[in-house]
């Protein structure tokens, strides 16, 4: 009887380890339900992923639908739908063997076969999306076997990985898309952790848990379905409603501004996260006419803008960092050695730079041109108050050195337009892109009729943009953009000025949530106290 | 009548088409090419010239605008640059949530401002005409956004009643309705009292009050229905300007409403969910007037259509 006794505590643990231990992959009951609700600053305008580019719609997708690859912590890309990859030795072709097991929330198995269709429907109709240019170089696809998908380009294309990682990149059902006709604006079917619930237009997007979700990456505790029942992204346009739908609780995750981060940071219903953001902020020179055409002018003008000043009065020290270099801190390709070519803060240094070219001061302290005008460029932004704000203060900064800024914001459409044609002298912009690949974009001759608002075209770095977008090997591809870096520096057509960095509230009521990559967070263990 | 209804709504058609055509030509007008918008600060100038070409903006203007004459014709007002979705679809999605702000609107303004304005014309040179004519110059000078955000803080934030935004209950409804109805109570509120001053000083009032009429009778029958004429063409035009004045409402409580689709649509540069929106408000706008001049024939039996 003696030996029985002595066995129950044994058994009452063992049985009660057994029952709190969680099935591998079905989260435990109690933290399964409760809802999230986002601010969604527009509607996203559709939910087909290769006919938009906008954010609202980029960041719904990240729920939906799933890439092949994702990018970890490290920057490494690791296999999110693909289980692994191998390069082909002229690496012109990649063959991905896909997870065995993964379905779509309608039910239909992931295969080769989808990813072929999801990404020949893109090349068809993605003229919108921001990869389809990515897309161009592809030559063809093939499903070799099931779980077999293989992308022939015609040459290398380094920055592929990134390419595929994005949202604008996930895989969609092929019954859907056809059950739909096509038309899966509101009707998006993936295999992410959440679906589609409701599309209320105008007011709200419901997504709710994906219950038969096995396969979350490696990054989280939780490899099984999500524990939050639903995520509700409501559209609020104005920021004073939305800052008091989340004081009244109507909305759980908001992104501050400067001026409201000393009152959330300090309240005890909030968790305020932070991190930096995948961009810059630059100050560009149209260096195609005169007289900013002038490596010599745009360097002058550079050294008279302090950074610190910006941050410290636009950002209160919070919400930026100064940064020096044209691809930012969180960006691979980042290296602080390139510091030392930075064109720094020397209003002296400016002035003289100035009256050697012949931009000399007049009676009222004001320079004009060599040809005795008055000199006077135009720089142009947006009309956000943060670009207004850092406009007023550049035209402050360069006035001391007798340089007469004249400010023009224009509605972002009216402003895309305005670049190509080269209206203005100063452009005040920022990029987001998470790949030292932007040089491709933002400055190569290429794109001096479009997304290259500088219009800067110098044979020397077209030359290492495209080494950089066909070199495979990391080290060397780190030393090509090092050294496109340190010539943009020295030729400025940029001046680059900040990195945004992001704080977000997030309800208290959430926990286990985590801060993710550059700007985002980690969602996939977070549950709902209740 | 039926034949002025008639007479009106066919008249209705070319007004209607010379919106169209003035908006057409006002879109056209503004800076940045829908394609640019869409395609986004990244792309490509091929990107751009494809989706310039998928939505026929490399035709010349007069082309463009038959090609949305051809597709009204179908009972189509085009497909959404942005969302690929009828424009009709669209509008029906919003419409109906502006329509209920603006008819609350209306409803609330009529009473509130009928009441104060009948208040005041009977109490005139008293505290009581002082005080409600003091009130309707507040809501007069007191922008309506000021008093949707002072609302949001008392009853949504402080007293915890209303919601801060959105459409998903009727309790949702009350503060936009009442902010934007506020400017427009105090329209009438003053249309009303001097309306009523000038009907008080007629004979029939007189001969109401010597048939010995009561007071409340006298004012309410006899008085207020003679005072409506003109507070009605007011309504009438006023809904015009809620309709157009709820874009800011519907901005401040996140209202799913027509004003906040037309104005995404302008910086989308959405050119046919824009035309869709100023053609839906301009019909609105055009049943409410002839509504409006049907009901003065109702208020006054000498006014005949021929």
């Amino acid at each position: 009887m003696d030996r029985l006794l002595r066995l129950i505590p044994i058994v009452v643990l063992v049985v009660s380890a057994c029952a709190q231990a969680p099935a591998s992959s079905a989260p435990p009951v109690t933290k399964v339900g409760g809802a999230v609700t986002f601010v969604a600053t527009t509607d996203p305008d559709t939910l087909d992923l290769h006919q938009t580019s906008n954010p609202v719609s980029s960041t719904i997708f990240g729920w939906i639908y799933e890439p092949l690859v994702y990018q970890d912590l490290d920057n490494s890309y690791k296999g999110l739908l693909a289980e692994s990859w191998m390069v082909s030795s002229d690496s012109k072709s990649i063959t991905f063997k896909l997870r065995k097991g993964i379905t779509f929330t309608d039910g239909s198995p992931l295969n080769a076969e989808a990813v072929k269709f999801s990404f020949e429907r893109l090349q068809r109709v993605g003229a919108k999306s921001p990869i389809f240019e990515t897309f161009k170089n592809v030559t063809s696809m093939e499903a070799k076997d099931e779980l077999t998908f293989v992308m022939n380009m015609k040459e290398p294309y380094a920055p592929i990985f990134h390419d595929l990682q994005v949202s604008y990149a996930g895989i969609l059902s092929p019954t859907a898309v056809k059950a739909a006709n096509d038309n899966i604006g509101r009707a998006a079917v993936g295999t992410g952790p959440y679906k589609l619930k409701e599309f209320q237009t105008g007011q709200q997007i419901t997504l709710e848990r994906n219950p038969d979700y096995k396969w979350a990456p490696a990054l989280f505790q939780n490899r099984g379905a999500p524990f939050i029942q639903e995520f509700r992204y409501r559209v609020i346009a104005e920021p004073a409603t939305q800052l008091a739908a989340l004081d009244a609780g109507e909305v759980d995750v908001l992104g501050l501004r400067a001026q409201d981060l000393s009152r959330y940071g300090s309240d005890a219903r909030f968790k305020v996260f932070d991190s930096f953001t995948f961009g810059l902020t630059y100050l560009g020179f149209d260096a195609k006419r005169p007289p900013f055409d002038n490596a010599k002018l745009r360097a002058a003008l550079a050294k008279a803008v302090n950074k610190d000043e910006i941050v410290q009065v636009v950002f209160e020290n919070k919400l930026a960092k100064a940064s020096c270099c044209p691809i930012a801190e969180s960006i691979q390709g980042y290296d602080p050695k390139l510091k030392e070519f930075e064109l720094k803060y020397e209003p002296a240094k400016a002035k003289t730079e100035l009256d050697s070219l012949g931009y000399k001061p007049g009676a009222d302290g004001m320079r004009t041109t060599p040809e005795g005008k008055p000199f006077k460029p135009v720089l142009y932004t947006s009309t956000s108050d943060t670009h207004g704000k850092i406009a007023t203060l550049l035209q402050a900064q360069l006035k001391a050195v007798g340089v007469d800024l004249q400010i023009k914001q224009l509605e972002s459409g009216a402003l895309l337009a305005a670049t190509p044609k080269a209206e203005h002298d100063l452009y005040l912009n920022g990029y987001s892109w998470n790949e030292p690949d932007m040089f491709s974009l933002f400055l190569s001759c290429d794109r001096v009729t479009s997304s290259n608002r500088v219009l800067y075209c110098n044979p020397q770095l077209e030359d290492l943009i495209k080494k950089g977008r066909t070199e495979l090997d990391q080290a060397k591809r780190m030393q090509i953009y090092f050294d496109a870096q340190k010539l943009t520096m020295q030729e400025a057509p940029w001046q680059p000025l900040y990195m945004p960095v992001s704080k977000t509230a997030v309800n208290a009521k959430v926990q286990d949530l985590k801060q993710g990559q550059a700007g985002g967070l980690y969602w996939h263990d977070a549950w709902i106290r209740r | 009548m039926i034949r002025y209804v008639l007479r009106r709504l066919l008249l209705a058609v070319p007004v209607l088409l010379g919106v169209s055509l003035g908006v057409f030509l006002m879109a056209s007008a503004i800076p940045g090419d829908p394609a640019t918008v869409l395609a986004g600060d990244t792309a490509s100038a091929e990107q751009v010239e494809a989706i310039r070409h998928e939505l026929g903006l490399d035709q010349p203007l007069p082309i463009q605008y038959l090609r949305f004459l051809e597709r009204l014709a179908h009972g189509s007002l085009g497909e959404s640059t942005r969302t690929h979705r009828e424009v009709l679809l669209e509008i029906a999605d919003r419409f109906p949530y502006t329509l209920a702000l603006a008819l609350g609107a209306v409803v609330l303004s009529t009473v509130v401002g009928i009441s104060l304005g009948v208040f005041a014309a009977v109490k005139r040179g008293g505290a009581g005409d002082y005080l409600t004519m003091g009130i309707a110059i507040l809501g007069l000078s007191v922008p309506g956004f000021l008093i949707a955000l002072f609302g949001i803080i008392i009853f949504s934030l402080n007293l915890h009643w209303l919601p801060v935004s959105g459409a998903r209950s009727p309790a949702s409804y009350v503060l936009p309705i009442v902010a934007l109805s506020l400017h427009s109570a105090a329209v009438k509120a003053r249309i009303t009292r001097s309306s009523m001053l000038e009907v008080f000083g007629q004979d029939y009032l007189r001969t109401a009050r010597a048939k010995g009429l009561r007071e409340r009778l006298v004012i309410l029958r006899h008085a207020l229905k003679n005072a409506l004429i003109p507070i009605s063409t007011i309504i009438g035009l006023q809904f015009g300007a809620l309709l157009g004045g709820a874009f800011i409402i519907e901005n401040i409580f996140g209202w799913p409403g027509i004003g906040r689709l037309a104005v995404q649509a302008i910086f989308n540069r959405d050119f046919p969910v824009v035309q869709g929106t100023v053609l839906v408000a301009a019909v609105t706008y055009a049943l409410v007037n002839l509504a409006v001049d049907v009901f003065y024939a109702w208020l006054d039996p000498r006014i005949r259509y021929s």
